[in-house]
Order: C-alpha cells, then structure tokens, then sequence
C-alpha cells in the first residue's frame, strides 16, 4: 500500500512539472528600447482615398503581408491590440493581402508559420512577439525578397527591422494618473514574473506617481503565469486587502484583474489594448493601449513603394502608436489635464523618466546623476526605486 | 498586517477553494471506486470553456453553469470508456484525456477570449451589508461557495451511509469481491465517474463563470492536479478535503500577502510555499497514519468469472 501512495505522489508531481514547462510562452510586451530622436514621423502616406467601402469593387492584389501573434486576437490585450493594427492598415491599402496567425508563443511554431506565409507569397512579414524574432532573422537571410518586421525586437539587417510603442514613458503618465486619483497613497500592480521590463514599468510607474504625490507607494504582487486568471483575482484582492485604492496590471489578458477591482470598488488602469475598460466601467481611470496601425501602414506603404530601409522605428504617444484610453468617469478634469500635459512633456522631452540619479530600495545609486538608463539595462532590470514594496527578483 | 488582510487571506482561501473543493469531491468518489483520474485538468478545461461560452451566448450564467456540469459528466464517461470497458491503462488514458483536453477548450474557448459575461449574482452575508464596501465585498458569495460544504457533507453521507456507497467503496478495495456479492462493478464505476465528472464540471463553473469571470487558455493551471493531491493529502474523505482546499488556497493568498507586504524574500522562493506545504504535509501525514487509499486503486477491472 505505501508503495501506492508512492506511485502517485511522484506521478502527481511528475504530473505537475510537466505541466508548468509547457504552460504558454510569454506574450507581453517584448523588448521595446529607448529612443532615437525623430525616426518615426508616422505621415500618413496613404491619403485615405474615399473608396465607397460599400461596393467591394475587386482590387488586384499589390502585396501579401503575413502578420503572427503568440496568443488569442482578441484576449483584449497586447495581441488584439496587433491585430488591431494589422487591421487598420489593410483598411488604409486596400489592395494588401493580409494572412494572420494566432497562438503561435515559440520558435520552432513562429518558423514554421513564417515559412507557410512565405510559401503562399507573402513578401513583408509582421512578427509580434518576442519569441519570433529569431526564427524571423533566420528566415531573412534565405528569404531576401522577403522584408520582416519584428515588433518589440532590436535586430537590424538588410531586409529585418523592427518597430514599437515607446511603452516605459506611458507608464509614467500612468503613474501620475493614479498618484493623482489615490487617496490611500498606495498603488498595486499585479505582474506575471519579475521580469525586466515588467520592473522597468513597475518603476516608471512609482516615479510617475511620486512626481504628483510624494507619499505614493507602489505594491507589487507576482502571480508566476501569464494567463492564471483565479491567481490574479487572489492577488488583486490581496493587494486591495492591503489598502490599495489603484490596480494596474502587466499580464497576458486584464480582464480578471480589472473584473475583481471594480467588484472590490478600486480604481483601475489598463495596458495594452484600449478594450479593457469594458471589465470596470464604474472604476475606470485611464489606461495605454498600443495604436500602431498608421506605423504598420507606414512600413507597409513604405514596401509597396520600394522605399523600406531597415530604420529602429520608435514611437512616441505623439506620433500615434500609443493612445490614451478615455477617461473613466469618476476622473476629474483636473487630473485629466494633468495627465496630458505629462505625456507632452515626456514627448517633448521635458520629462525623462530614467534620469539620474536613481536609486533602488536600499539607496544604492543604479543610475548615477546626469545618465539616464539605457535600452539595455531596462530589459534586465532587477531592482526597485524607493517607494516600490515588493520584491524585483 | 491589517485586520483587512488577515480577513482578505481566509477570504481568498473560500473563493478559489471553492472550486478546488468541488473537483477534490469529485476525485474523491472516482477514487473510491478505484479510479485514478489524472484527466482531471482536461475536462475542468473543457467545462470551464463550455461553461463560459455558453453563458457569453445565452447571458445566463445558470445555463452556463449547467453546460459545464454536462460537460464534466461527459469527459468523465469518454474516460470511463477507455478504463473500464476498453480496459486500457488509467494513468495513460488520464494523461490522453488531458491532453484532448487541452486541446478542445482552445478550441471551444478560443472566440470567447477577452470577453465580458454576466457573473453570477453575489450575496452579502447578512448583517455585514453596513460595513464599508472594501470588507463587504469580501464576504459576498455566490450560491456555489454556500453549496460546497454542504455538498462534501452529501458526498460523505453517500459514501459511508448508503448502499450505493458501500457498493462503490467495496469496488474500490476490491471489484471481484463486491462483484461476488452481486455488485456490478463496471456499472458502478460509471456511476461514480459520471458524479465525480459532474462534480468537476461545477468546480470549473465556479472558477471561469463565478470567480474569474474570465476564460483564457489554460486557465486552470494545474489545478486538476492539485485536486488529485489534495485527494490523497484528505486521505480519502470528502469531510477531509474541506480543511485541505481551505488550506492550500490559503497558503497561496498569503504567500501573494506576503510579497507585497515588503518581506525580504525573493517572490520566486515565496511562490513555492503551497507547494512545499502540500509535500511537507504528504510527507507527515504519510508516515504515521492508518492508510486509507483504496486497495484496488489504479487497477483494470477485468471482470469476474
């Protein structure tokens, strides 16, 4: 009998190790890195030519575009907000040809998916996660009729680039949206793992908050997965149990996040696709969601006419590729002000978000007086600024 | 820490053991029959998807609720098919199940990602609907989490007060016997995997439909095998498994308490504290104690001469 009971603890645990390697790859904002003054002035190339969309008249194809995502279109999140912008560009050229591909989170899936695309003709290629680049830049040097474009990534070639959101910045803002709103002073962010950019947010958001309301404190809860929806509602109210009045989130999808605050009677701030405000109506304060469909038109456009370069696209809220989502409506007009003229500031550059000097917890200097953090740091960011509680690794 | 805190703790533990209670209930009668059920996390996976899309197309969350009973009944039957009339292995027929499982309630789910559903209404216990909204809200349950513990009562007075029960318990120590005192062994193995099946399905109702209110892949998270250790971490009785869902969802809502209560401990090392509960735990509870796991358990049930 004990060697039963044996059997199936070690088949349980066999069972759940098993489990947790193939749990789904992340999907959240990959890499997005500091920026090159000026790159993306998103114009508009296309004029929207006034084509009755009422009468498909048939358009000959000019070019196939293959676009992959590493989860669900419409999870409300980082992936619907790609789609979205894929979708807006096939609507400004009207006679692209867009194939897409969900649920494509690792490499080897990511290569094989490309491939096929390659196959039925497509001649640029969007890879939106961060696990695509490789397989992208690989598939660019047998490919070289082929232009990919990775969003996220930081590889350049002669026929790869990439382009993104400046998304740390929006943090800020977002910092000074809740700083302003809270009357407890302590804010809660929930995140998937302490991973780089995850804490790059986390700290962007604390400074933000800290420039309005020097007593705001930001707790920080991990819930180790992308996608544990049950994991995020225990540590949403965990944080609120801990008097937080604010909740933001860096995970896959936000609504069970944003679902348990409002039933909690929280605020809350979204991130990644302006849908999510539907999950806290009464609650809702603001959020960023990536807008990139006139970057993806612009690259796209840029294609068609044979003028592509491989350029480090970087854009600013100013430039389009983030929006502002609206307002919820216990905000007041003060702070919806007071939000905007920061996200012109950080346009602007009156604002920098990682200028020196930095410390973290304990008040060891992580970035001297006069630098500012660089692109790479962020990505492996290990530490917290003062005012975080929580542990970043 | 707060009073607050201490109360959102054991508050958490109730919600998100609710449905780990329903499918360790489940477990529990499937393995006094003597079945291992190692599918567990497919078909909460594919009731908790049906369950969601169902209530996102009808907008009724009862409906919902009832498609993912049906739908836990049901993958527990196509399991009893391959176990106990095709006699294959139950460990790889479990693992077989879940993977299916995987793989139909993406299939199921996959156009309901994101979306908004109509949540199962929520209660205030009474007398607390005076309290500031933040503890209130805390104790508002719906009619699943007042149903669990009654229901491990029922699932007890079954299994230990009724023929039926002593016939499925008899199965499980050992089928020839029972089938000797004309018991039908294969008919009473369905029966206990279409009730455990039921019982799983509503578990993940309350996860997606009442919890959550969400669906994405996978959002069970190994939780069909957490039930299957807390069937063995009970001993076996359904009164049991009450205190152990109570205790390791509790373990989870602190260890979340305690990383963002600023205690200097890496989250990753924090995270593992369920776990390490639940085996130190298996490892106490192993040594010293009368056994109780089905003598038959795990084993094909060829049919008597």
């Amino acid at each position: 009998m004990k060697n039963k009971r044996f059997v199936m603890v070690s088949i349980v645990v066999f069972a759940l190790v098993l489990l947790a390697a193939c749990g789904p790859a992340p999907t959240a904002a990959p890499a997005s890195t500091a920026i090159p003054p000026v790159i993306a002035t998103v114009a508009p190339t296309v004029a929207p030519t006034v084509a009755p969309t009422v009468a498909p008249t048939k358009i000959p194809t000019c070019l196939i575009v293959g676009a992959l995502y590493g989860g669900p279109m419409n999870d409300a999140g980082y992936n619907q907000a790609m789609h979205e912008s894929m979708v807006a560009m096939a609507k400004n050229i009207p006679c692209v040809k867009l194939i897409e591909a969900e649920n494509v989170p690792d490499e080897a899936g990511a290569k094989t998916t490309m491939v096929n695309m390659i196959q039925q003709g497509a001649k640029l290629i969007f890879a939106t996660a961060s696990n695509h680049q490789n397989p992208a830049v690989e598939l660019a040097g047998t490919n070289p009729d082929v232009t990919f474009e990775i969003a996220g990534g930081w590889l350049m070639g002669a026929n790869y680039a990439n382009y993104y959101a400046d998304v740390p910045d929006s943090w800020f803002a977002m910092g000074v949206a809740a700083g302003s709103m809270t009357k407890s002073n302590k804010l809660g962010f929930v995140g998937a793992f302490p991973m780089g950019w995850t804490s790059t947010f986390i700290n962007s958001f604390e400074l933000g908050a800290k420039s309005v309301n020097p007593k705001a404190q930001t707790f920080v809860t991990y819930t180790f997965a992308w996608g544990d929806h049950a994991k995020e509602a225990d540590a949403t109210n965990s944080l609120i149990n801990q008097g937080v009045d604010v909740i933001t989130m860096h995970v896959d999808s936000p609504s069970a996040v944003l679902s348990t605050a409002e039933s909690r009677g929280v605020y809350s701030i979204g991130f990644q696709d302006l849908a999510a405000q539907q999950f806290a109506p009464k609650g809702w304060i603001t959020g960023t969601g990536f807008t990139l469909g006139g970057t993806v038109t612009f690259l796209t456009q840029s294609v068609i006419d044979k003028t592509w370069k491989p350029i480090f696209l970087r854009c600013k809220m100013s430039d389009g590729c983030m929006a502002l989502a609206p307002f919820g409506p216990a905000v007041p007009q003060a702070v919806q002000d007071k939000v905007k003229q920061t996200l012109a500031d950080l346009d602007s550059g009156k604002i920098v978000v990682f200028q020196g000097p930095l410390t973290d917890q304990n008040g060891k200097v992580k970035v001297a007086a006069g630098a500012t953090l660089s692109e790479n740091d962020m990505g492996s960011l290990d530490w917290f600024v003062p005012g975080v509680v929580g542990q970043a690794k | 820490m707060s009073l607050l805190a201490v109360l959102g703790v054991i508050s958490s533990a109730i919600y998100s053991g609710t449905s780990l209670l329903y499918t360790t209930l489940g477990e529990v009668i499937d393995e006094r029959a003597g079945i291992v059920n190692l599918g567990l996390e497919g078909v909460l996976l594919v009731s908790a998807s049906l369950g969601f899309a169902v209530t996102k197309t009808t907008g009724s969350p009862y409906l919902g609720i009832l498609a993912a009973v049906l739908a836990g009944g049901l993958m527990n039957m196509v399991f009893g098919y391959l176990v106990i009339t095709r006699q294959a292995n139950q460990l790889a027929s479990g693992l077989a199940v879940m993977f299916f499982g995987y793989g139909l309630s993406a299939l199921i789910g996959k156009s309901f990602v994101g979306a908004k559903i109509n949540p199962l209404p929520r209660y205030v216990l009474p007398g607390l609907s005076r309290l500031p909204l933040v503890f209130s809200s805390l104790f508002k349950f719906d009619f699943l989490i007042f149903l669990v513990v009654p229901m491990a009562v029922l699932i007890w007075w079954l299994l230990y007060r009724t023929r039926w029960g002593l016939g499925l318990r008899a199965v499980g120590e050992n089928a020839d016997t029972a089938f000797a005192s004309g018991r039908n062994p294969k008919r009473i193995r369905y029966q206990a995997l279409l009730v455990g099946g039921l019982l799983a399905g509503l578990g993940a109702a309350h996860l997606t439909i009442a919890y959550t209110m969400a669906w994405s892949e996978y959002m069970t998270a190994g939780r069909g095998f957490i039930a299957v250790a807390l069937v063995i971490f009970s001993n076996w009785d359904p009164l049991r498994a009450i205190a152990g869902a109570l205790i390791f969802s509790a373990a989870v809502a602190f260890q979340l308490l305690l990383q963002s209560s600023g205690a200097q401990v890496s989250p990753f090392l924090l995270n593992t504290i369920p776990y390490l509960l639940t085996i130190l735990v298996l490892i106490v509870w192993g040594g010293n104690r009368k056994q109780s796991a089905p003598a038959s358990l795990g084993r094909i049930y060829l049919g008597s001469e």
